[in-house]
């Protein structure tokens, strides 16, 4: 006997992430899912970030790896709330893992949560985790045809943060050769470029933020 | 592997909404910007499937193209070699119109 089904294989985790998104925007919260390989500047872009706000400011981070809490000690020194998300294994967040990090945490106080994925440009893409927004980070000792190679994670996109700008005099890498692949893939993708290192950009990324709140 | 599991569960619990019935074969529909690579999947399937209580069971895979839609003539059109202008008009007011399923489309239950 034939059984025609329209079911969601991930509907679990999206149910959840339905959940999480109606929390967040019922509160006010903005956020932010990053992604990107390992080594792009996800968490270093997070202690730009986190150094520039005022104690004033209600924002916490999640931030999963396979193995270890380097990340979460690191983000630590700057005042705001910072959980890790060991997930022993799995090679991306899922809505669970964020549901379970948060609990007995003042969610709804927040202005934003930054949700940092494992380093992977592939697996974060299929699971939603409740953000309002999606940033892919690439960084330029990468390749230009990344958005071209993973294209799903591109596609899935809001904003595109090229990073390590100033290492772009020592590299073959082809800036606007990137952004044109990754504008291909997701057409409406907004496109910042920044340095973690010497903190080029950094303004215009924080405005972006701002511009979300 | 995650999504295999995820795949396993939802063959399950469909299962049991009827009447707990073997799982011969499963129909899956898998978009080209899903960010799961079909064969992949299929290994993780088969690894996970065998020895365990729902072996022997087939999978069918129907993959969907990356698909986009012209805003200006209506035209739905496959997106092929990264180009999301439209080969009817040339117009690059272009919407997103596909490719991102991963759905279990079908079961195929064993009479009991």
């Amino acid at each position: 006997m034939r059984v025609p089904l329209e079911r969601k294989v991930l509907n679990e985790n999206d149910r959840l992430a339905a959940t999480l998104r109606e929390r967040f925007q019922n509160h006010g919260v903005f956020c932010l899912n990053l992604i990107s390989s390992p080594g792009s500047g996800k968490t270093s872009l997070l202690e730009r970030t986190l150094e520039g706000f005022g104690p004033e400011r209600r924002i916490a981070v999640l931030t999963g790896d396979i193995q270890t809490d380097n990340d979460a000690r690191r983000l630590q020194h700057f005042g705001f709330p910072v959980r890790q998300i060991t997930t022993g294994g799995a090679c991306h967040l899922d809505a669970r893992m964020v549901e379970r990090a948060l609990e007995g945490w003042p969610v709804e106080d927040l202005e934003i949560l930054f949700l940092e994925n494992v380093g992977n440009l592939v697996c974060p893409t299929s699971y939603d985790l409740g953000e309002d927004a999606r940033a892919v980070l690439l960084s330029v000792t990468e390749g230009e045809d990344k958005p071209l190679k993973y294209p799903a994670t591109f596609h899935h996109a809001d904003l595109m943060v090229l990073n390590k700008i100033d290492l772009l005099p020592y590299v073959p890498f082809q800036a606007d050769v990137a952004k044109e692949n990754a504008r291909r893939v997701q057409p409406g993708i907004e496109i910042l470029d920044v340095s973690c290192t010497t903190g080029e950009g950094i303004d215009r990324w924080r405005a972006w933020l701002d511009r979300h709140l | 592997m995650s999504i295999a599991a995820a795949v396993l569960e939802a063959l399950r619990a469909e299962a049991a909404n009827h009447g707990g019935a073997r799982v011969a074969r499963a129909g899956l529909r898998i978009g080209e910007l899903s960010g799961v690579e079909p064969e992949s999947l299929r290994f993780c399937l088969e690894t996970l499937v065998s020895g365990s209580d729902l072996d022997p069971l087939a999978f069918d895979f129907e993959l969907c193209p990356w698909t986009r839609r012209c805003r200006a003539c209506g035209a739905a059109f496959r997106v092929v070699d990264w180009n999301p202008a439209c080969p009817t008009c040339s117009s690059a007011d272009t919407e997103a119109a596909g490719g991102d399923q991963m759905e279990l489309t079908y079961l195929e239950l064993e009479e009991p």
